[in-house]
């Protein structure tokens, strides 16, 4: 929402009716002040007057002006904006803008339909520009790549899987049991960000017995993305900024734009990645000797013969291995893969002055650090800008994805099968390897052969996706002092979501049971979203402004999602028809939520800012669908450097602000519905009572945010600090609750308690450097958030993970939302938190002589405890790394698990990370007239992390993030990041970019 | 231009209201819309879906039961608190919030919650539905499913008490430690089934794990069955022989029939959770070694049980023997039979004094099993310990030998495989109970 808003309103107005009176054509350029580069794209008006235009690549411009103007507005996305005065007479003009470091002349988006300065900004917005969100090390997905790049956020991948899975938590705990993740909102459309599981439950067994949440770590839609087509991303935080999106907004509204076309010369840009991908870290495997492998069998001192003839046995198959030299490391064969890398993107835009494109196709490919793993994404985007008339403008965005990810066997299971699991019993001494027949041996030590697995099954999903807007604004009238405009957008998001699992009938663990699985799922998604707007400006006096806004917006959504799970295959085949059993399983959701809001902003000598709203929203999947819920909001800011009485040089900017608001989490849907399961039996259906009681007066959860805070900027932008503070309550929070098993139900859902979420975010821009030659950014942000639970309804409880005796996440009054309890000794203590003491993030941007850069990005995460089950697991299978380094005269791997001590495995997971690095080379070209620009560069993405962690990465989650619940298992909680049970292992990047323009 | 705005606005409000209605329940049918005058099916239904229910985590029950009762290992890659927490391994406790406890108590009660709502469906059912015989039935099978299901909780917590159940949305009552007042509590859940089911006319579909007991007859003789395990729990040795002679209990019967839990892997069914492939590795059920060595050599209970090609082991324990007492997926899992009867007569008799009588059960369980008649002392002493052994293994892996040895107060004759193991009396009450 940054230039092409602005750019727009320009050129809608250029036909205008003042052609009849005297004028002269004024030509110029537009420069960088400092290095004197040319500026495209750099918007020229006339002050009072509908006249503009738009600098051209070589930042070249030609506009009529009125011989009654006195000067032009020169303004342009990253520099400050110019009031250039015409010398009478004159034609040429040279304008040389400065960059607007602090970045204060950026628009900002504060309601549904009205944008603001940020300079006169109330709340803290996150911006991130698609440079920074791709410029520096292209990460493999749009989620990824969000990654420390927004202060106030805690960013975790739940896994390294191909296709992506991120938890985005914005400002602490919003939800814990509805959604906790923000609304995605790109170019005006919702855009789903569900993770579909893919029934892999029927075979791992994971959400049957410790935890009834999913763990089948399904991709993030939100993954679908393409990260190359984004210009601009705003990130509001909290109610406060996002309260005009009113009952979807609570865990915050992250709002993308993406590339529009500018009028202009058609160009094309054509860009090239290639790298290659490998595991980040690997755990490392117990080193088996004679000794060892003999206790695999039971204790030397064991006086069961059978036993003591069991050691025998593995002492020699370990000392024949030995002999063979057939001692494998496992884990290194099934996650030491080096993938390739390959992006390719093309971007075509241009337009005229009544119509402009922008035209992009994108392919990324790439394989995993598992063999028969990888991510590919095929992406084309049209997005088109047409003025009817001088009045009326419509915009177009589409954008068509084609998504494949083949994502392994990962994560917890309880049977068995996944790649982890099986490894963590599996010894070095024992061969997993094909014979010459293609014929894979048993491993004795665990239920399945995990090369086995991961070289014959398949576990893919496809996404066909199309996503399509239109907003159409239209003039309804203008005067000296006003001016109203109707604003109709409308967006839909269809899905075809395919997935299939496969497990032929000869596995290991098949042979024996169900013999062969296929598992298909097909769930078709449509979300569908209408909004109309009035805004109307009123400027009695220069010095006051006055907008307001009235809007209605209508959202709906229909998931389907049909799940068939054959077993006993019928050999070498994948149909669901070739089975000797099949089970289909469907589950539907559908919601329509509406609300009406108005809103008025208040501008006082451009200093003051007041702005006030109110929002009513409704949902079906309230307990009461047509009651209204209010949401109000306030805002307030004073920069106090635009006000007369300033007169401290230094200082160019000083702005104090204030802001409230409330929005809402509607229910999950269904949770007003005690269900009656199928349960069969004899051939005969059954229905049997769910053990979650819903409750029919169900509200949503309601969110009160506060935020204050003070921008400040020196030596001319050099230098600039944004300092916010925010309590963020959160009322009536969504729980399911535990019920005592004994009244046949196990959880209720109920609004029954209060969260609040505290925490201060600064961020400090400085530019130590800037000349001609030599110009250095850096860019360092500091946040930190305290959640707690400041009342609850109903007897503390543990709400996550796999019991006490391993450690839960356990709310109670008082306490933080993230502790985590366990047993120690006898008793449930206190044994760590998941949230970060606080993070931090260093971004720096260096640039020699003007083309070469050097950019990376450091994240820093202090605290957030894991609960380590993969340790657990190794340990438990005897196969960890340290199993045999001594803890109080016992072998480590011994110690842990019978320690009586659930903190063992509950395990600080701070890390520092250099997110992303590139350097990049702009070759100057010289004499040429097609090729424009020409840039190479090398990137790296997580190459470098320092942590004490023990797992494969510090930033986990086996239960996923945004998983969505289905007829079989249970979505993903607001609070369970951070178990770590057997991941698919994080993997680090490395790629060379070339990108050509023409 | 003000007409204009005015028309926009209500023609944006007429877009936002042009969806009306509530969103219903689309995937399942509700509580709420069941227990407003029910079809016929409807109750057939919840018939089928109380029956299938009392199969949910079953293993988790059978597994925790044989193996603190020294029964049984089971080893897992995945899961290592069968070898720690439920062996009471190194420092380990039994955890009062987690799965071998919560699910297991969880799906009883959940079966004891849809057998309510059943009764509370029954209340608004139209006679041309079913009659009053008719209804009798359903509520005569829903009752006494409530008793048995209380019943596996108790063996569960024992003296760390139960809740007595109550209808949906009734107050719920305090926690009864007292095995014994929960065991007449039982017993009064059973009796009341009895009053309904005779003479009452079945109407439901029930699978054929209630072959030879789908008629009101039959389900009666199944109710008094559960009763005369229930006495013999309370120690009341004259009810419990009464019960006997109202079930299906027949000393020279097969020792297998009985009322089973059915399995198949059919679409929408449930496979046998107890099944495992043999020599299976990984995920094990083996016998503890103690079955083996205590087994007389000529019983042939000892085929519930087959030499492994290779020994299992797992945190210093290993077991040689797989449990084949579910040989495939569709096997079913016995609820109660006809050897248990036996058994219980046989206790009965022994507790009142009447030798003979008891003798010849035990001799019918002896020869049965390719034994020679029992040729030990008759005291009551000697015979409650004869009785104890064929229970162990008549009804090995059925969910009795930790049961019936703290009946009689003999924990401490369990094995102890690893120095710092423990026998626990019984399980903690879960944390959701006592969370208040």
């Amino acid at each position: 929402m940054l230039l092409p808003k602005s750019s727009l309103l320009v050129l809608f107005c250029l036909c205008s009716s003042l052609a009849l009176l005297a004028q002269q054509n004024i030509t110029g350029k537009i420069k960088d002040a400092v290095n004197g580069n040319p500026i495209p794209g750099a918007t020229i008006r006339v002050p009072n007057t509908n006249r503009g235009t738009i600098s051209d690549a070589g930042g070249n411009f030609s506009l009529a002006v009125p011989s009654s103007a006195s000067s032009v507005i020169v303004s342009s996305t990253g520099y400050k904006t110019k009031n250039v005065p015409i010398a009478p007479g004159s034609t040429v003009l040279s304008v040389s803008l400065e960059e607007d470091f602090a970045r204060l002349d950026e628009i900002v988006v504060t309601g549904l339909a009205t944008t603001i300065k940020r300079s006169n900004l109330a709340n803290a917005v996150a911006t991130i520009s698609g440079r920074e969100l791709t410029g520096v090390a292209p990460a493999q997905t749009f989620d990824a790549a969000l990654s420390g790049k927004v202060p106030g956020a805690l960013i975790t991948a739940n896994s390294g899987a191909p296709g992506g899975g991120i938890s985005v938590k914005l400002r602490g705990i919003t939800s814990i049991f509805g959604n906790s993740q923000p609304l995605y909102v790109v170019d005006g459309v919702f855009f789903n960000s569900n993770s579909i599981p893919a029934g892999l439950n029927d075979v791992t067994g994971a959400a049957t017995s410790g935890s009834p949440n999913n763990q089948d770590n399904p991709s993030s839609r939100i993954a679908d993305l393409n990260p190359e087509d984004i210009e601009n991303i705003e990130i509001l935080k909290g109610a406060s900024a996002a309260a005009m999106y009113g009952a979807k907004a609570a865990a915050g509204v992250v709002i993308i734009t993406t590339k529009k076309g500018k009028a202009g010369k058609t160009k094309i840009s054509f860009n090239q990645e290639t790298g290659f991908v490998k595991v980040r870290h690997l755990m490392g495997v117990r080193t088996f000797t004679a000794d060892r492998a003999a206790d695999l069998a039971g204790a030397a001192s064991n006086t069961d013969p059978q036993v003591q003839a069991n050691r025998a046995w593995y002492r020699y198959k370990f000392e024949q291995a030995q002999a063979a030299g057939k001692i494998f490391d496992y884990e290194k064969e099934l996650f030491g893969e080096t993938g390739l890398v390959l992006n390719t993107g093309i971007a075509m835009s241009g337009g005229s002055d009544k119509t402009t494109f922008y035209l992009a196709g994108n392919r990324r490919q790439e394989n995993g650090i598992v063999k028969n793993t990888g991510y590919l994404n095929n992406s084309v985007r049209l997005n088109i800008d047409h003025k009817i008339n001088d009045r009326i403008s419509v915009s177009v965005t589409t954008n068509y994805i084609n998504s494949s990810a083949d994502r392994g066997l990962t994560n917890n299971d309880n049977n068995g099968v996944s790649f982890g699991v099986a490894l963590s019993t599996t010894p070095s001494f024992i061969d997993l390897h094909p014979n010459a027949l293609g014929e894979y041996p048993r491993d004795s030590f665990a239920n399945s052969n995990p090369i086995e697995t991961r070289d014959r099954i398949i576990n893919n999903e496809t996404t066909n996706r199309f996503v399509g807007g239109i907003s159409l604004e239209g003039r309804l009238q203008q005067s000296t002092h006003s001016t109203t405009k109707l604003i109709i957008r409308g967006g839909v998001d269809y899905f075809n979501f395919k997935t299939m699992a496969l497990f032929p009938r000869d596995l290991q663990f098949e042979e024996k049971g169900q013999q062969g699985h296929s598992i298909q799922g097909n769930t078709n998604n449509i979300n569908t979203n209408l909004a109309g707007f009035l805004v109307n400006n009123f400027s009695p006096h220069e010095n006051l402004s006055l907008t307001s806004t009235v809007g209605a917006t209508l959202e709906t959504g229909l998931l389907d999602n049909i799940l068939t799970s054959a077993t006993n295959l019928v050999s070498g085949q994948s149909n669901l028809d070739a089975s000797g059993n099949t089970t289909t399983r469907q589950f539907r959701q559908k919601y329509r939520d509406n609300g009406i809001f108005i809103q008025e902003d208040l501008s006082l000598l451009d200093a003051i800012t007041i702005s006030g709203g109110v929002r009513f929203d409704r949902s079906t999947n309230n307990g009461d669908y047509l009651k209204y819920y209010v949401f109000p909001k306030g805002a307030i800011s004073w920069n106090l450097t635009k006000m007369k009485f300033w007169n401290i040089e230094k200082i160019n900017n000083f702005k104090v602000r204030a802001a409230f608001g409330q929005s809402a989490n509607v229910p999950p849907y269904g949770s007003k519905f005690t269900v009656l399961q199928g349960s069969n039996i004899g051939g005969f259906p059954g229905i049997l009572v769910g053990n979650l009681r819903g409750t029919p007066d169900i509200k949503p959860e309601r969110q009160s945010e506060l935020e204050a805070g003070f921008d400040i900027s020196m030596f001319n932008g050099r230098a600039t600090l944004e300092a916010t503070y925010y309590n963020k309550r959160i009322n009536d929070v969504l729980l399911q609750h535990t019920l005592p098993g004994s009244t046949g139900y196990s959880i209720e859902w109920k609004n029954s308690g209060d969260l609040s979420n505290q925490g201060v975010e600064l961020g400090l821009t400085l530019i130590p450097v800037n000349t001609a030659k030599v110009k250095w950014t850096s860019n360092i942000n500091w946040w930190f958030n305290r959640s707690k639970v400041t009342k609850l309804l109903i007897p503390p409880y543990a709400i996550g993970a796999f019991g006490n005796s391993l450690g839960t996440f356990y709310l109670e009054e008082g306490q933080p939302a993230t502790q985590l309890k366990g047993i120690v000794g006898n008793e449930l203590k206190l044994i760590g938190n998941a949230e970060p003491k606080f993070q931090m993030s260093f971004f720096n941007e260096l640039t020699l002589f003007k083309n070469l850069s050097l950019r990376f990005l450091i994240h820093w995460k202090k605290g957030g405890d894991n609960i380590n089950l993969t340790q657990l697991l190794t340990d438990g299978g005897a196969t960890s790394a340290d199993y045999d380094d001594l803890i109080n005269g016992v072998k480590a791997g011994i110690y842990r698990p019978n320690a009586g001590d659930a903190g063992v495995y509950v395990q600080d997971a701070s890390y520092v990370r250099i997110r992303e690095i590139g350097l990049y080379y702009n070759i100057p070209l010289k004499n040429t007239n097609i090729v424009k620009g020409l840039r190479v560069g090398i990137a790296a993405n997580n190459f470098f992390t320092w942590t004490k962690y023990v797992g494969y990465d510090p930033e986990v989650s086996n239960f996923g993030s945004n998983t969505i619940t289905t007829a079989q298992t249970r979505g993903s909680t607001g609070i369970s990041t951070g178990v770590d049970v057997m991941p698919f292992p994080s993997s680090k990047r490395a790629s060379f970019h070339v990108g050509i323009d023409f | 231009m003000k007409k204009h705005i005015i028309y926009i606005l209500g023609l944006m409000l007429a877009v936002s209201a042009c969806q009306k209605g509530e969103i219903s329940s689309l995937n399942t049918p509700t509580v709420t819309g069941i227990l407003t005058n029910p079809s016929k099916s409807d109750l057939f239904n919840l018939v089928t879906g109380t029956e299938s229910g009392m199969r949910n985590s079953l293993s988790a029950y059978f597994d925790g039961v044989s193996v603190i009762g020294r029964e049984s290992y089971r080893f897992s890659g995945s899961e290592p608190r069968w070898t720690t927490d439920i062996l009471g391994g190194g420092s380990k406790k039994l955890d009062n919030n987690t799965f071998y406890l919560t699910n297991p108590w969880n799906a009883r009660y959940q079966v004891i919650r849809q057998c309510f709502i059943l009764l509370d469906a029954l209340k608004t059912t139209r006679n041309e539905v079913a009659n009053d015989a008719q209804k009798k039935a359903f509520s005569g099978l829903a009752k006494t499913l409530i008793g048995y299901q209380l019943l596996l909780n108790l063996n569960m917590t024992d003296s760390n008490g139960v809740r007595i159940p109550v209808p949906d949305k009734a107050p719920q009552g305090g926690i009864i430690k007292d095995p014994g007042q929960v065991l007449d509590s039982i017993t009064r859940f059973l009796n009341d089934g009895k009053t309904d089911l005779t003479g009452a006319e079945v109407i439901f579909p029930l699978s054929d794990g209630f072959a030879g007991f789908k008629d009101a007859a039959g389900l009666l003789k199944f109710n008094r069955a559960i009763a005369a395990r229930v006495y013999t729990y309370r120690k009341n040795w004259a009810a419990a022989l009464t019960a006997l002679n109202e079930s299906f209990f027949d000393l020279n019967g097969s020792f297998t029939l009985g009322i089973n839990h059915a399995f198949s892997t059919n679409g929408g069914d449930l496979i046998n959770p107890m099944f495992l492939p043999l020599n299976s590795t990984g995920e094990i059920r083996v016998a503890h070694p103690s079955f083996a060595a205590d087994i007389n050599p000529l019983d042939n209970r000892i085929l519930k049980t087959a030499l492994r090609s290779a020994t299992a082991s797992q945190s210093g324990l290993s077991g040689t023997r797989d449990i084949t007492v579910w040989p495939t997926l569709s096997s079913p899992i016995s609820i109660i039979r006809n050897e248990e009867l036996v058994l219980i007569y046989a206790e009965a008799k022994i507790q009142l004094g009447q030798f003979p009588d008891a003798l010849v059960a035990i001799n019918r369980i002896r020869t049965g099993h390719n034994l020679a008649a029992y040729s030990g002392p008759s005291t009551q002493a000697a015979l409650i310990t004869e009785m104890l052994t064929q229970r162990r293994f008549s009804l090995f892996m059925e969910g009795h030998r930790w049961i019936d040895l703290r009946r009689y107060g003999l924990l401490g004759t369990l094995p102890i495989d690893r120095p710092d193991d423990d026998v626990w009396p019984r399980y903690p009450i879960p944390q959701s109970e006592t969370n208040e």
